[in-house]
């Protein structure tokens, strides 16, 4: 095994040592550039990178979440190139898969800062409770939000996962008791990227690891700092029934004929236009399906709020918030007002024809 | 899913245009070794158009099913230096698909490090064969 | 985008579209009521022998507004049939696609069948280029510009920007989605504010005043 002089085992050393080939490797790096959209002769030069690299240190926070994030992205069926990016992490601490508990997974997640001051990934699924200096979730004695902070201070940088992390979610949502927020509100003085959807794609997740231990630096991101690469593009514009979209082929309701077409879902809901993820193409389960070939419509988890829009069930055009009681105060009130412009003009006319008539003499 | 109709059925003669990048491609791999790769899965071919480049390129003489973390299916082209890379992943469905112009593509070569792990692998292996056969 | 702490699209549909839809309620029902309300002068005169009821004489005046009088030029020609494609044209539009009916079926719970969204967008075009020619003989015809006021001229801006907003929302183009949807809810809030106000009043009265001039006409006994 060459010798690279470093403190720690590089990547290719460590997974020479567990019978992981470098063909692996490569077969990592073409996946993930094909995932990343880069250009496909790069992956070699990536499994260079990636072999000469040392295992990078992950610490995972959990806060107000319901672990689905972490299912999405251990969920697997058999060994496959999906989950290569756990032999490219050191996962030093996660509530949920570690198997150290009490003091000693406290101790670790301190050892893994000191060990790996400024190098470390920092990731966090699930929103920061804010209200009461953040009372309402607290673990190990302390809040969500004093463990943000302090882990977050010696981070290279932050990740996101899941619409809560990202964007509050639905403990965010109203009337959000806890007074929870994104972690890019706690956390201004770092990158902080958002893989947003409830759970998030695992590819989204795990490619943008990947990228992070490849590149030395993080993808390019979109305006909510969601990696291009997977948020670039709107469910609607790579959906397969953009065709009948386009041709006005609507199911009615979820049991119709249009329905059993497999026709587009729009009036029954689908979020699909303004949402931005890569469920149609990279789909789920391994690339079975998605939502919308289930045959239901995109609920919008990857977009911010995506709880308090209005209904999952309510076309995305319909989604105006109707208040009757003002319009009717409108109608009222313009009612009243054309009346007294009336008899403003009756009572002009009345004095002006009285004043036109002699004197004493009325109409 | 049985409902991919109207995008799945036609031909969009995006292969025209490929096979016309491949013969670039190839050309350049003859006259000056440049070795190229094109990534299919970023492409919006449909289903019948990678029908229809499959039997444009046609199958050569070698095909190899390498079992790397999960299956890849690897073979050339009727047109040597041509080579079409299939990588699986979970559920075996397709997690990367290449077309790779080279004489070789680099998945099928052992590399260097794992040559020089295998040596030594193989070395303690013999001695530990041959200490249990002097014990 | 962020108005307030809420997305563009939020703003639009929310608040925006809103008080809109309430400037607009109050600005037609003022309007209506104190022009219905005004009171009349009695015509003292007597009608002409052998004229048409008044009913009749009013169906008349509509249904004679709705062309050109034989004998006008080809240009009067032009702006009458150039009117109708825009109206018909806006008509399609509004009536004919998915979105807007889904919109309308919100607010008035009534729904019906709609058009593909390629026929739409062609509607969409020709209705586009027809305002553009309107506008360019406004501005062109000598006597017509004389009449125009800013009053024109605004009431042909808030009815033009929500065709061009709506097209770059269904093509997608210049901006995502999203802010493009927001920027075509916004058009609508505009027009809607503007509608009672300006000249685009005429969609209530333009029956009311054609009904009124032609039963004037068929009592003094003009022939057409």
């Amino acid at each position: 095994m060459p010798d690279t002089g470093q403190d720690r085992p590089t990547l290719g050393d460590s997974l020479a040592a567990r019978g992981i080939s470098r063909r692996s490797l490569l077969k990592y790096a073409g996946y993930l550039a094909g995932l990343m959209a880069l250009p496909p002769m790069a992956s070699r030069a990536m499994a260079e990178a990636l072999a000469g690299a040392g295992r990078q240190s992950v610490i995972w926070l959990s806060f107000q979440e319901c672990t689905g994030c972490v299912e999405s992205l251990t969920r697997s069926f058999s060994p496959t190139i999906e989950d290569m990016i756990f032999n490219l992490i050191s996962l030093d601490y996660s509530e949920t898969l570690m198997a150290a508990s009490g003091t000693a997974a406290e101790e670790a997640r301190l050892a893994a800062m000191e060990a790996n001051k400024g190098k470390f990934i920092l990731v966090v699924d699930g929103s920061v409770s804010t209200r009461d200096d953040g009372i309402y979730s607290t673990n190990a004695g302390k809040t969500n939000l004093a463990v943000l902070k302090e882990t977050a201070a010696e981070a290279a940088a932050v990740i996101s996962v899941g619409t809560c992390a990202a964007f509050g979610g639905i403990p965010a949502a109203r009337p959000n008791p806890t007074g929870a927020v994104p972690v890019s509100e706690i956390v201004t003085d770092k990158p902080v990227v958002n893989i947003s959807g409830c759970p998030p794609i695992p590819d989204a997740i795990a490619g943008t690891i990947a990228y992070f231990i490849t590149f030395g630096k993080l993808p390019e991101l979109d305006h909510l700092n969601r990696p291009r690469a997977f948020f670039g593009d709107s469910i609607h514009d790579r959906c397969y029934r953009r065709p009948y979209y386009d041709k006005g082929l609507f199911a009615k309701s979820f049991d119709d004929e249009g329905a059993r077409n497999g026709w587009c879902l729009y009036e029954v809901g689908c979020k699909g236009p303004v949402t931005y993820n890569a469920c149609a193409t990279l789909k789920w389960n391994g690339g079975v399906s998605f939502p919308i070939q289930s045959g239901h419509g995109c609920l919008g988890c990857s977009e911010p709020g995506f709880w308090d829009q209005g209904g999952f069930y309510k076309p995305l055009s319909a989604s105006v918030m109707g208040n009757n009681a003002v319009l009717g105060g409108a109608a009222a009130a313009g009612l009243v007002a054309g009346a007294a412009s009336v008899a403003m003009a009756r009572r002009r006319r009345a004095a002006a024809m009285a004043a036109a008539s002699k004197p004493g003499e009325t109409k | 899913m049985a409902h991919d109709a109207g995008t799945g059925a036609a031909l969009t003669g995006m292969v025209d245009s490929l096979m016309q990048e491949v013969a670039r491609a190839l050309t350049a791999l003859a006259e000056t070794g440049t070795r190229a790769a094109i990534d299919l899965r970023s492409l919006p071919l449909t289903p019948a158009d990678r029908d229809q480049l499959a039997a444009r390129l046609g199958r050569g003489e070698v095909a190899a099913t390498l079992d790397v973390g999960g299956r890849t299916e690897v073979w050339e082209t009727a047109y040597a230096g041509v080579w079409w890379q299939r990588h699986l992943g979970a559920g075996d469905h397709v997690a990367g698909e290449t077309l790779e112009i080279t004489p070789l593509p680099d998945i099928l070569q052992s590399h260097a490090d794992d040559i020089a792990a295998a040596a030594l692998r193989l070395a303690r292996d013999l001695h530990d064969t041959k200490e249990t056969a002097d014990a | 985008m962020t108005v307030m702490g809420m997305s563009l699209l939020d703003f639009a549909r929310g608040p925006a579209i809103n008080t809109a839809m309430a400037v607009f309620v109050l600005g037609v029902l003022w309007r209506l009521v104190s022009l219905l309300g005004l009171p009349r002068s009695v015509d003292r005169s007597r009608p002409k022998a052998g004229v048409p009821s008044a009913p009749m004489a009013a169906l008349a005046g509509i249904w004679r507004h709705m062309g050109t009088p034989r004998g006008f030029g080809p240009m009067s020609m032009f702006q009458v049939f150039n009117g109708w494609i825009f109206h018909v044209g806006l008509a399609v539009i509004v009536f004919g696609f998915a979105q807007h009916m889904l919109f309308l079926k919100g607010l008035f719970g009534l729904s019906w069948p709609v058009l593909p969204t390629s026929v739409i967008t062609l509607a969409a075009y020709v209705t586009l280029a027809s305002l553009v020619a309107a506008l360019v003989r406004r501005m062109t015809h000598p006597v017509l510009r004389l009449l125009s006021t800013g009053n024109d001229y605004v009431s042909w801006l808030v009815t033009v920007l929500p065709v061009v907003t709506g097209l770059l929302a269904v093509s997608h183009l210049g901006a995502r989605y999203e802010t493009l949807l927001a920027l075509h809810i916004l058009s609508i809030a505009l027009l809607l504010v503007w509608f009672p106000f300006g000249k685009l009043m005429h969609a209530f009265l333009v029956f009311i005043t054609r009904a009124e001039t032609g039963m004037t006409y068929a009592r003094r006994g003009v022939k057409t």
